[in-house]
C-alpha cells in the first residue's frame, strides 16, 4: 500500500470523482435527514431542529431493539441460505468453458430484470394455498395415496396444502428468491481466474472435494465472500416490500416500521432516527473492520 | 448427460459434474418457476393474475398501444443505462483508491462508502427530495435531461456496491505483476489499463450487473426524485397495483425478457465474430 | 377487431417503439432522443389564456382509457399524467414543494391535511359550473366544508368481502373479523394502522373520530388477541387474497370487491350492522400549480355528465357524480355492493385527521405485529 503524500496526482486523479460525487450528492442529501433526527415535528410540514435525542431514544426502546433483533436474525438467515446456494453456483460459472461464462451469469440475472414487485406477486402465486407447489405436491400425495391402495393397504389421509405463504418461512423464502444474486455475483468476481494450480494441486494429493473447497478455494475466495455477506445481509436487513407482501401478522421488519414513520405517521424525525441508528451501526463495523485490516498490514 | 460425454471429466469442470448440474438446475428451477408463471399469464384473458380465464393475445397489442408504459419502460432502461456507465467509473475508482493507497481517515471514508447500501431507501429518498428541492432542480427540462435527478440518485445508491464487489476482486491481485510493469518502464496510467483493469474485469463485470438490476428495480428513491414528465417502470407497477397488475404489465416483462436474451445474443456474437476477425 | 388503425395511431406507437429500442440498445440513442423531444405539440390556444399543458398526478389505470385523450380535442390542452401509488407518498412528496403538478387525486383525510398545512389552492367554483353534477350529498363533508378546496372524484366504504361458500351466515358484524376465532387463519386484515382501530372503535360502538388513548390501550389488547386468527394483514390487495382462496373473508373496499366479483360469482360484501369507514378521492390543486386556469377546466371537465360515465365505466368504484350515474346501466344502479343500503351508509363516517392520534396509531399498531 502506498502513502497517498507520495503519489499525489495519482491519488488525487483516482480519489477525485468517486469522493466529489459521495460528498456532494449522498453526504449533503443525507446530513439534512441527518440534523431531522434531533428535530420535532411542529405542525405537519415543519421541522424544528432543536438539537432534542428523543428520538433516540424512543428508538432505543425495547419494543423496537426487538424488532431490529429479529430483523437482524432474518436477515442472517437469508445471508447464510444465499451463501449455500450460491458459493456452487459461482465456482460452476467460474469453471464453466469460456464461451458459456457470459450465458450462465444472464441465466442467474435474467429474472432479476423483471420488475421486483410482479416477481414477488409471481412468486406469491406459486407458492399460495391453491398455488403450484401445493397443486404438485397434492398430486403425488394423491398418487402415493392410490399406490397405497393398489397394494391393499389403506389410503393416506387427506391432503392438506402446506402453508407456504404469509408466515416467517415465506418471508425468508422470499428474500433469497430476491437476493440471490447478490451474493453469486461478487464470488464469482473473486473466484473469477484464480489460481488454479493451487486447487488441482490439492486434489492431485488426494483431498476431497469438499475438503478442497473448504479448505483451498474458501480462503482464496475470503474477500469476496466477505463483500457478497455485506451486500446480501444489508440490503436483505433493509427488505420490507417482501415482509409486507408475503409475512404474516408477526413478519414485520425493522425496515417496514421506518417507512411507516416516513409515510404514514408523518414523523420524519423518529423515521430518520431509526434509520440513522442502522447506518450508525453499520458504518462503526465497517470501519473497525477496515481499522483492523491497517493494523494487521502495518504489524507485516 | 454424463454418459454423453466422450472425454473423461477433468478435476475442475464442475459444469460437468451430475451433483452440480442437479444443483444449479434446481437453482434455475426456483428462479424461473415464478417467471414461467409471469409470462403464462401475460396470455390470461382475465383483468388480474389470479384465474386462468382462457387463452389471448391481447395483452401483447395493448402493450404496443399503450404509450405511457412504452415509454416508462424506455425511462427505465435509459436510467439503469446510464446510472451503471457512471457507477461503474466511480465503483472502480474508489475501490481502487481503497486498494492502493493510506491516507488520512481511511476507515471513516470506508465506513461513509458503505452507508448508501445500508441507508433505508425511504430515508434516501427523502433525503434526495429535500436536497433537490432545496437546489430548485429543474424538474420540466426535455427528455433525457429530465432523467438527471433520478439518474443522480440512482447513481449515488448503485456505485458503492461495484467499489464493493470490485475492492474484493483487487484482494487477489499480485502486486509484483504491476511493479514489474513500473519497472519495465510502463508509465502510471499504462500500468493501470494493461495489467490492473484485465485483472478487474470479473469484478467489473458482476458489478455493473449489480447496478443495473438495482437501478432498474427502484421504486422509492426514484419516486421521490422523479418530476411531472418522468415515469418510470417500476413506478407505472407500483401505482397500478392499487387496483390490480393487468396482464398488460406481465406481457412487458416478458417482451423485456425477450429483448434482453435478442440484445445479448447479438452482443456475444458480435464479439465472437470479432475476436474471429482479428 | 374489424378496427382500422389510423396513421396518426400508428405515428405514435411507432414513436414509441423507436423510443425503447433506442434506449434499450444504446442507452441514449440519437433517434429516442429526436423522438422524445419531437413531441411538443404546435401551440395551440387553450382558451384559458395559459400554455396548453397541464399536469396531473393520478394512479394507474385511475381514468377513463379515452379521457385524457377527449379533453385535448375539446380544450387543446395536453394533459400529461404522472403517477403515484399511495397518499403518503404523495403527501411526502409535496412537502418539499410543488415540483410542476397541477392537480391530483388525495384521499379525504388527506385533504384534510394538506389543507392544514396549507398545501392546496383555493377552488374558484366559478370556474367549475360542472359542480351542479355533483351528489349534494358530497357538497358538504366534514373534511372539506363547502368544497373549497375538493372536488370528489370517486369514494368507498369498507366492509368486509366474503365467500359464500365458505362462510356460515352473511358475515353482519365486524365480531365475526375482529373479535372471534371462528374463521380462524382464513381472515385478512388491513395493515393500514389508523384505519384498524377506527373500525374496531366502530365495533365497539363509538364513532370513528372520538377515540382517546385509553381506547388505543384497549383495542391494542383486542388486537393481540385476534391476531393468531388472522392470516395476513395485506397491502390493500385484499380482493387478490380473496379471489384466489387463500382467505374466506377480508376486510376492503367495496369498489375492490365489486371488481373482483365480476369475475367470480361466489364473492360477496356487506357493510356490517355497527357501521364502517367512508373514503373519498378528490380533485385537488397544489399551491405552486403553473396552470390554474387549465387545471380548473379539467377538474370541471371530469365532472361533466358524460365523462364522469365513462370514467365509471372504467374504474366501476362508486360515483359522486350523480348527473353521471344517471347515465349508468342499472347493473350499476342497482348493484347493492357499488351502492350499499342507505341505512347502513348513514352509519358510516369519514375519518378526520388528527395528528395527535395518528402517531399513536402506528406505534400501537408496531406493537400488535410485534407482539
Amino acid at each position: 500500500m502506498q502513502d497517498w503524500k507520495g503519489h499525489k496526482t495519482a491519488f488525487a486523479a483516482i480519489a477525485a470523482a468517486p469522493m466529489a460525487w459521495l460528498i456532494g450528492f449522498f453526504i449533503i442529501p443525507l446530513a439534512m435527514v441527518w440534523l431531522y433526527s434531533f428535530g420535532r415535528n411542529i405542525g405537519l410540514t415543519e421541522i424544528d431542529i432543536s438539537g432534542t435525542f428523543a428520538n433516540y431514544a424512543r428508538a432505543l426502546e425495547p419494543l423496537y431493539l426487538e424488532i431490529f433483533g429479529k430483523s437482524v436474525a432474518v436477515a442472517a438467515l437469508t445471508t447464510l441460505i444465499c451463501l449455500i446456494i450460491g458459493f456452487p453456483i459461482a465456482l460452476a460459472i467460474t469453471f464453466a468453458p469460456e464461451k458459456w461464462r457470459p450465458w450462465m451469469l444472464l441465466a442467474i440475472m435474467l429474472p432479476f430484470w423483471t420488475n421486483l414487485l410482479i416477481r414477488t406477486y409471481a412468486l406469491i402465486t406459486v407458492l399460495r394455498t391453491n398455488g403450484y407447489v401445493n397443486m404438485s405436491l397434492g398430486w403425488f400425495w394423491e398418487q402415493a395415496s392410490g399406490l397405497k391402495v393398489l397394494v391393499g393397504l389403506a389410503p393416506l389421509p387427506t391432503w392438506e396444502p402446506l402453508p407456504l405463504l404469509y408466515n416467517n418461512f415465506a418471508v425468508v423464502l422470499g428474500l433469497v428468491y430476491v437476493h440471490l444474486p447478490f451474493m453469486v455475483l461478487p464470488l464469482y468476481a473473486a473466484l473469477d481466474r484464480l489460481d488454479k494450480s493451487l486447487i488441482e494441486a490439492s486434489l492431485d494429493l488426494g483431498a476431497g472435494h469438499f475438503r478442497t473447497i473448504t479448505q483451498i478455494v474458501a480462503p482464496l475466495a475470503g474477500a469476496g465472500i466477505i463483500s457478497g455477506v455485506i451486500i446480501t445481509f444489508v440490503p436483505a436487513l433493509g427488505a420490507y416490500l417482501t415482509p409486507d407482501l408475503m409475512g404474516g401478522p408477526d413478519s414485520q421488519m425493522i425496515a417496514n416500521v421506518i417507512e411507516r414513520q416516513f409515510k404514514r405517521a408523518n414523523d420524519w424525525p423518529f423515521g430518520a432516527a431509526l434509520s440513522f441508528l442502522l447506518m450508525y451501526a453499520t458504518f462503526m463495523l465497517i470501519a473497525l473492520q477496515a481499522l483492523r485490516t491497517r493494523k494487521a498490514e502495518a504489524r507485516r | 448427460m454424463s454418459l454423453l460425454n466422450r472425454s473423461p471429466i477433468a478435476p475442475l469442470e464442475y459444469t460437468r459434474r451430475l451433483w452440480m448440474r442437479a444443483w444449479i438446475g434446481a437453482t434455475l428451477f426456483f428462479l424461473y418457476a415464478p417467471l414461467l408463471v409471469l409470462i403464462v399469464f401475460s396470455f390470461n384473458d382475465s383483468k388480474r393474475n389470479i384465474v386462468w380465464r382462457g387463452f389471448t393475445f391481447k395483452y401483447y397489442g395493448k402493450v404496443f398501444e399503450n404509450d405511457t408504459l412504452v415509454a416508462a419502460l424506455g425511462n427505465s432502461l435509459t436510467i439503469a443505462f446510464l446510472a451503471t456507465l457512471v457507477s461503474i467509473v466511480l465503483g472502480t475508482l474508489a475501490a481502487v483508491m481503497l486498494w492502493r493507497f493510506r491516507f488520512p481517515a481511511k476507515a471513516g471514508i470506508e465506513g461513509a462508502l458503505s452507508l448508501p447500501i445500508v441507508v433505508p431507501e425511504i430515508c434516501m429518498g427523502v433525503a434526495m427530495l429535500v436536497f433537490f428541492a432545496r437546489l430548485d432542480w429543474p424538474s420540466d427540462l426535455v427528455w433525457p435531461l429530465n432523467l438527471s435527478a433520478i439518474t443522480i440518485a440512482h447513481i449515488t445508491f448503485c456505485f458503492p456496491f461495484v467499489t464493493m464487489v470490485v475492492r474484493a476482486r483487487l484482494a487477489s491481485f499480485n502486486k509484483e505483476q504491476e511493479e514489474a510493469a513500473r519497472d519495465l518502464g510502463a508509465s502510471e496510467w499504462q500500468t493501470f489499463r494493461d495489467v490492473l483493469l484485465p485483472h478487474m474485469k470479473p469484478g467489473i463485470i458482476a458489478g455493473a450487473l449489480l447496478a443495473f438490476t438495482l437501478s432498474l428495480d427502484d421504486f422509492v428513491i426514484t419516486f421521490f426524485t422523479s418530476g411531472p414528465n418522468t415515469i418510470t417502470f417500476p413506478v407505472k407497477v407500483y401505482s397500478m397495483v392499487r387496483f390490480s397488475v393487468t396482464p398488460e404489465v406481465n406481457a412487458a416483462s416478458a417482451l423485456l425478457i425477450l429483448l434482453t436474451i435478442i440484445l445479448t445474443t447479438v452482443a456475444l456474437k458480435l464479439q465472437d465474430f470479432t475476436k474471429a476477425t482479428a | 377487431m374489424d378496427r382500422r388503425i389510423s396513421l396518426q395511431e400508428f405515428r405514435a406507437n411507432r414513436r414509441s417503439i423507436l423510443k425503447t429500442m433506442g434506449a434499450a440498445a444504446i442507452g441514449i440513442s440519437f433517434a429516442g432522443a429526436l423522438a422524445g423531444c419531437g413531441e411538443k405539440e404546435a401551440a395551440k390556444g387553450s382558451g384559458t389564456g395559459e400554455e396548453p399543458k397541464l399536469n396531473f398526478y393520478n394512479w394507474d389505470t385511475y381514468i377513463g382509457e379515452t379521457t385524457l385523450g377527449d379533453f385535448k380535442d375539446t380544450s387543446g390542452i395536453d394533459v400529461n399524467m404522472s403517477l403515484f401509488a399511495t397518499n403518503d407518498e404523495l403527501f411526502a412528496k409535496l412537502r418539499a414543494g410543488n415540483q410542476g403538478y397541477d392537480v391530483i387525486v388525495p384521499s379525504n383525510d388527506f385533504v384534510e391535511r394538506m389543507v392544514k398545512a396549507d398545501m392546496l389552492m383555493p377552488l374558484d367554483h366559478a370556474q367549475i359550473p360542472n359542480m351542479k353534477n355533483v351528489d349534494p350529498s358530497f357538497i358538504d363533508v366534514a373534511y372539506d366544508p363547502g368544497r373549497k378546496f375538493s372536488m370528489p372524484y370517486t369514494w368507498l366504504v369498507l366492509g368486509i368481502g366474503y365467500r359464500k361458500s365458505k362462510v356460515k351466515a352473511k358475515p353482519d358484524s365486524w365480531k365475526v373479523i375482529f373479535d372471534s376465532p371462528e374463521y380462524k387463519g382464513r381472515i385478512a386484515l388491513l395493515s393500514e394502522a389508523g384505519d384498524m382501530f377506527r373500525l374496531y372503535g366502530k365495533y365497539l360502538g363509538k364513532s370513528v373520530n372520538s377515540l382517546t388513548a385509553d381506547d388505543i390501550q384497549k383495542i391494542q389488547a383486542m388486537m393481540i388477541r385476534q391476531k393468531p386468527n388472522v392470516k395476513a394483514f395485506h397491502e390493500d390487495n385484499g380482493q387478490d387474497l380473496l379471489m384466489s382462496g387463500e382467505v374466506d373473508l377480508v376486510l376492503e373496499y367495496n369498489g375492490d370487491i365489486a371488481q373482483v366479483m365480476s369475475e367470480d360469482d361466489d364473492l360477496d360484501f356487506v357493510v356490517p350492522k355497527e357501521g364502517s369507514q367512508l373514503n373519498s378521492d378528490n380533485l385537488c390543486i397544489p399551491k405552486g400549480a403553473k396552470h390554474p386556469k387549465n387545471a380548473h377546466a379539467f377538474i370541471n371537465y371530469l365532472l361533466d355528465a358524460e365523462v364522469g360515465k365513462k370514467i365509471t365505466e372504467t374504474i366501476l368504484y362508486p360515483t359522486p357524480n350523480a348527473a353521471a350515474k344517471a347515465l349508468m346501466p342499472d347493473s350499476y344502479k342497482n348493484n347493492p355492493v357499488i351502492f350499499p343500503p342507505a341505512d347502513r351508509l348513514s352509519k358510516c363516517e369519514y375519518a378526520a385527521y388528527n395528528e395527535k392520534l395518528q402517531p399513536l396509531y402506528e406505534e400501537a399498531f408496531t406493537r400488535v405485529r410485534a407482539a
